[in-house]
Order: C-alpha cells, then sequence, then structure tokens
C-alpha cells in the first residue's frame, strides 16, 4: 500500500506562499518525480508529505487515511536526504538498526531486514565502518538502505544524487531504477535535474513559483508540454521559441490554431534543408554524436539546431532549416499550449 | 635533543636577527611572570617556619646542618654554625644555648668545652634540603582524607549535573525554533556580566531557605546551570547539521533519544571542554563553600586549607604545602587534557 493524496496544499512563511493549491494523487507503486527550477517549492512539498513540515492549509491523504496532523514518525514513510544524513557517530549497522530500534522490533527480524538490505544494497563489507569512512556512492548506499529496512509506506527521496559525480551519477540512477522495479514501492523523487526525471519517472511533476504546472508521464511531456515554461525546461538543449513571422516560411500549408502567438520547436526537430529559415550560424559546438549550432535569424531572434553526427559548417556561413509541422508547438498569448487545428 | 633544537631555532639562523631578540626577551619575561609564582611556591612549601620568615627570601629551601653532640653524658641533635671570629681561622661548632647575644658552643669533636660566641660571628651552616614535615604533619592530623573526599564530590558531582542541564539548554537553544529564543539566550548570557559578589546574599538566603546549608549539595546546586556552559555547547550544537535530527524524526526516535542518542555523542568534543572547566571552577571554589559549609566534617579543601590561617597567627607553612598538594589534581587535568581546551576554545570561539 502506498498511496498518497494532496488536497489543495499551502504553505506559507509568513508572508511568503511557498505552495499554492497543491492537488496531486500519487499511485501505488508509482515513482513521480517532483522537478523545477530551483525554489520552486518542490523540497518544500516533500517536506509537506514527510511530516518534517506542516502545511498552513490542506490535507495529505496516506492510504486514505488523513495524515496531516499526523507526525513524521508515525506516518510510515522513509526520507533519503540530499546530505544522506547518516549519523556519523554510529556505524554502518548501527545506522541501519537505529530506526528498528526505535520501533521496538524483536532483534531476529531486524537481523533479518538488515541482511536483506544488505545483499539488495551489496553493502556487506562496509557494515563495521563509520560514515566518515565511506565514499560518496557508499553513503548513497547506506541511506537508501537505512530507508529500505524500515519497509516504508513510500520512499521520499531530495535530490539524491546531486552529491555524486556526474559519472556515478548515472550509475546510481539506473540501480534505483532497478531498484524501485524489485521493490514496487511507492517513491516520491525531487530533483531539478530533468535528465533524471525523465529517465527515473512513471510521472513527472513539474512546478514552478508553488504551483504544478503539468502532471505527466514523461514522454507526454515532451510531446505535449502544456505551457511555455514546461516546453522550455524539459528537453536539453532548450526548446526554440519563436513568432509566427518568424516561422512563416517552414509553416506552408499547416493551419496556425486560432489564438496562437508564438510557436516552440525542439532544436532536435530542424534539420538543414532546401528551403525554409535561413540562419546564420554564431557557434558551432561539435559534441561528436551530435552538432548543436548556435544561429540567428533575419529577424534578429535567436536559434539553436541540433543535428545527429558531424555538420561541416562555421561562424558566418548560411543555413536553410526545415521542420515537420507535425513537431510544431503553438502558444497562445498566455503561454499556454494551442493544439494545431 | 630535538627539544632543544626546537627551542633556540633562530629566525636569523645562526646569527640573531632583531626579531630573535625581542621573542626571546618577551617569551622569557612571560615565563617568569607566569610560572615563577607557581616555582616559587612550589619551593616555598618545602620551607620551615623560620626560613619562611626570613628576609631577604631565598627561592631554594635550605636546612640547617646538625650534629649529634654528647651533652651531660646524653646525645643531643645542635644546629651547626660556621664561626669567624677575628684572628683565627673559620670554624664549624655546635650551639648548645643561646643567652642573649651571646651564644654557647663547643667543637663537636671536643664537646667538654664551652665556647662563648657573639652571634654576629656565627651564621648557620646550611644545605639545600626539604622540609618534608610541611606536608607530613597536616597529612597526618590535618583531616586532609575527608577533604579530599568533599572536594572530589562536589566536583564529580557538580560536573555531571552540569553536563546534562546545560546541554539540554544548549539543544533547546540551539535547535528548536521557539518564540523567544533569542531573549532566553540573551538573557542566560547576560549573566556573566553580574559578578558572585552581588548574587552572594539572595543566593544565601535562598540556600538557606532550602535547608541546604551545611550540606554539600548546598554547594554543589547553585553552581551547576553557567551561561558559559550553555553557551560553549549551543555554539558547538549549531555545526550539527539539522538533517541528522530530521532523519531520526523519520527514523521513530523520540525528542529524549535525538538528544540522548544523537546529539550527546556527537558533542562529544564540546562536552570535554566543559568538563575540564568545570572540574577546575569547582576544585577551586572557595568563597561560596566556605559560605555554605561551618561544620569541620564537611570541609573541602579549599576550605580546609582555610583553617590554617588563624586570628592570631597564620601557618604559612602549612598552608603553602597543602596549596601544592590541593593543585596537583587541576595540574594534571591540564597538563594531559590540554589540547581537548585549547582546541575546544578555538572550536567554540569562546574567550
Amino acid at each position: 500500500m502506498g498511496r498518497i493524496r494532496l488536497e489543495s496544499l499551502r504553505k506559507s512563511y509568513g508572508q511568503v506562499e511557498v505552495l499554492k493549491d497543491i492537488n496531486l494523487e500519487i499511485e501505488e507503486g508509482e515513482l513521480v518525480v517532483f522537478v523545477g527550477p530551483s525554489g520552486c517549492g518542490k523540497s518544500t512539498l516533500l517536506r509537506q508529505i514527510s511530516g518534517l513540515d506542516r502545511p498552513t492549509s490542506g490535507n495529505i491523504f496516506i492510504n486514505e487515511n488523513d495524515a496531516t496532523n499526523v507526525s513524521a514518525a508515525d506516518r510510515g514513510l522513509a526520507m533519503v536526504f540530499q546530505s544522506y544524513a547518516l549519523y556519523p557517530h554510529m556505524t554502518v549497522r548501527q545506522n541501519l538498526a537505529f530506526g528498528l530500534q526505535n520501533a521496538k522490533m524483536p532483534k531476529a527480524e531486524m537481523d533479518e531486514r538488515i541482511s536483506a538490505a544488505v545483499e539488495m544494497l551489496e553493502i556487506g563489507p562496509l557494515l563495521k565502518r563509520r560514515p566518515g569512512q565511506l565514499s560518496g556512492g557508499q553513503r548513497q548506499r547506506v541511506a537508501i538502505g537505512r530507508a529500505i529496512v524500515r519497509d516504508p509506506t513510500a520512499f521520499l527521496l531530495d535530490e539524491p544524487l546531486s552529491n555524486l559525480d556526474a559519472e556515478l551519477r548515472v550509475s546510481m540512477r539506473a540501480e534505483l531504477s532497478a531498484l524501485h522495479a524489485r521493490l514496487g514501492a511507492t517513491m516520491i523523487y525531487v530533483t531539478h535535474d530533468q535528465v533524471e526525471a525523465m529517465t527515473l519517472a512513471d510521472r513527472i511533476v513539474v512546478l514552478r513559483a508553488g504551483k504544478i504546472e503539468q502532471v505527466a508521464p514523461p514522454i507526454t511531456l515532451f510531446e505535449k508540454p502544456v505551457n511555455k515554461f514546461v516546453a522550455g525546461f524539459i528537453g536539453a538543449p532548450n526548446m526554440n521559441f519563436l513568432t509566427l513571422d518568424d516561422v512563416q516560411p517552414v509553416l506552408g500549408n499547416v493551419g496556425v490554431p486560432a489564438g496562437a502567438t508564438m510557436t516552440g520547436i525542439r532544436p532536435q526537430h530542424l534539420s538543414p534543408a532546401e528551403t525554409g529559415l535561413d540562419m546564420t550560424v554564431t557557434l558551432v559546438e561539435a559534441l561528436g554524436t551530435e552538432t548543436v549550432i548556435h544561429g540567428v535569424l533575419g529577424s534578429g531572434a535567436t536559434i539553436l539546431v541540433t543535428v545527429p553526427g558531424h555538420v561541416k559548417t562555421s561562424k558566418g556561413e548560411h543555413m536553410t532549416l526545415n521542420v515537420d509541422p507535425a513537431h510544431l508547438h503553438f502558444f497562445d498569448a498566455d503561454e499556454l499550449r494551442v493544439e494545431a487545428a | 635533543m630535538k627539544a632543544i633544537t626546537f627551542l633556540t631555532r633562530r629566525r636569523g639562523g645562526d646569527t640573531w636577527h632583531w626579531t630573535d631578540v625581542v621573542t626571546f626577551a618577551w617569551l622569557g619575561f612571560g615565563l617568569i611572570i607566569m610560572f615563577g609564582p607557581a616555582i616559587w611556591l612550589v619551593m616555598s612549601s618545602f620551607k620551615s617556619p623560620a626560613q619562611l620568615a626570613e628576609f631577604p627570601p631565598t627561592i631554594l629551601p635550605y636546612v640547617s646542618e646538625t650534629v649529634e653532640v654528647p651533652v651531660k653524658g646524653t646525645m643531643k641533635e645542635l644546629p651547626l654554625y660556621t664561626v669567624t671570629t677575628e684572628g683565627e681561622a673559620p670554624r664549624e661548632l655546635a650551639e648548645v644555648r643561646r643567652v642573649g647575644i651571646i651564644a654557647n658552643m663547643v667543637d663537636p669533636a671536643d664537646p667538654e668545652t664551652v665556647i662563648k660566641v657573639n652571634i654576629n660571628d656565627r651564621t648557620p651552616v646550611r644545605r639545600v634540603g626539604l622540609a618534608l614535615e610541611n606536608y607530613a604533619k597536616p597529612l597526618r592530623d590535618f583531616n586532609f582524607g575527608l577533604y579530599l573526599w568533599n572536594s572530589v564530590f562536589v566536583t564529580g558531582v557538580a560536573t555531571i549535573i552540569t553536563l546534562i542541564t546545560n546541554s539540554m539548554a544548549a539543544f533547546a537553544l540551539s535547535k528548536y525554533d521557539f518564540r523567544g529564543r533569542n531573549a532566553v539566550l540573551l538573557l542566560i548570557v547576560a549573566t556573566l556580566m553580574i559578578p558572585i559578589s552581588v548574587n552572594i546574599v539572595p543566593l544565601y538566603s535562598v540556600v538557606s531557605s532550602l535547608g541546604l546549608l551545611n550540606s554539600l549539595w548546598g554547594v554543589i546546586l547553585p553552581t551547576v546551570a553557567t551561561p558559559t556552559g550553555v553557551f560553549l555547547l549551543r555554539q558547538y550544537m549549531l555545526t550539527i547539521p539539522d538533517e541528522l535530527l530530521e532523519a531520526a524524526r523519520m527514523d521513530k526516535a523520540s525528542e529524549w533519544q535525538i538528544y540522548w542518542r544523537i546529539i550527546l555523542p556527537l558533542t562529544a568534543p564540546a562536552l570535554a571542554v566543559l568538563a575540564i572547566f568545570s572540574v577546575v571552577w569547582r576544585w577551586n571554589d572557595f568563597l561560596w563553600p566556605l559560605i555554605v559549609l561551618s561544620r569541620k566534617e564537611l570541609f573541602t579543601l579549599q576550605v580546609g586549607l582555610n583553617t590554617f590561617a588563624g586570628e592570631l597567627n597564620v601557618q604559612w607553612h602549612f598552608i603553602l604545602a597543602m596549596t601544592v598538594a590541593t593543585m596537583i589534581p587541576v595540574v594534571l587535568v591540564f597538563v594531559f587534557l590540554q589540547r581537548y581546551i585549547t582546541a575546544g576554545i578555538a572550536g567554540t570561539g569562546l574567550k
């Protein structure tokens, strides 16, 4: 069991409203990622769910029971902190056992749970060491282990990979994904890294300034962003936003939906062609597998293009770009998505 | 050898740079100012009462040379003197008795012949030696063991209570957010500005009405809440990340368990510093125990020492010797734990 429901949740610190009317349902066994720029309230939202912080108004339901005023200890959730927050004066084993001792669990069951978690995370040789003697990746595993032994209703992970180096982050990401598949537990994962969000999530919650912008599976988010913010936030490099006049040459006979004032084109969807947009190249970034070309249009608008493989071009040269009209996104004056007719 | 190379190291290498001269002079001056009185105390504690009254005083303790001489058929210990009379070589004579300014002296080799000598013509024969009876007599007659136990009890119990109460206060002041937290802290720290002499009369009436006069608890309880300790521990606890406490809360730990199993072990270095301070403070306390304790069997060492100072005469030799004895535990604390003290003071940014 691990259903979590948030109902018109609000949180203010004095005059500052950090969370504004959050409504969200998280299904059992789902891995939901909260993503957004810094200061968007994603960590605050996680803290409300964990019980470490109380919302100003609104309700939190865990398995359909109102948990709004239940203490953090009694919500049955486990949290993995960004800093890992391992107890520095205890050995790895004591770290794992601490929560179980507090729950007054019989020793036999405790040993069983610890050895199961230790085996799953392959941290057996570390049991007698203290956190100070572990590497970042090992600490991360222990922190996850401390959550697993508690057998929680849901896991809350607060930017768990942000303190690891890039290489380790990729492998831990894969492990977390495998772990989720194996445990089948509900997980809520907070990150500002959209790659983590895209690769791990069953559903992504995009937050901005304390409001949910869109909740959707990763691919839906990529293909049908509900507004300009989500469109710009998801996908790397960022989507190009151009006025209708700028893209006139490629619109062809595509019907511009009523109310649309702006189009969005992902850099990957632009390709060199005979006719189309005329761009002056300002910078070429060859990444090997793909080439990112920065340029300006005649109107002065900047544009990014990624082309697979290697492209021979250099600063000052002209390129003509075309786009499949199916990949055009339209936004109205309020920056909301407008579906093509 | 290493120590000597270290101590004689100079900035100028083989020659003397002017900063070397200033440094050595300044450090030497400091050494004398700080260490001189301690050396003098220890040396003086081995001097006899007569020598303590001498002027000019000497640094080293001396004892008079004596000799066994048969006087009227019985052997007697007599003090030896060097006698220098005009026209004769200096000789060593033993003094039998003194009458006014004339001393009756005998030659130890010829004890039958009494020689009369003017006291200005003789000087005592002395060698460097220790008057150990300064220590032996009070240790035997003075209730040293009892006073030592009282001191140990007061110091030990007061230190334990100090550590527990101060760390609880520091925990609340550093890790809980409540209205008026800073005001409370300010109030606690502000009490540092109130000297004990201002407090003593009200404190006495409180302790008296609680019936704690003439009880060691009356000495212990008023001293356990120290603003210095609360402040020192709070500053240290601020460096413990809040996420650890939150992790413990998620781990179903009660607030007491958080304090006892997370905060206290992590505050150990600061607790060690406070323990050292507290031991030194309580061991050296004099005024407050003197006020509270009036029954002799309850005296702490410091108050006990005071009994050597009578209304009419002060037994300096005993006071000095027992002062040295009572200093030993505190000196040992400093010798063995001084690196914690310096680390602690540096780490907490105190004083």
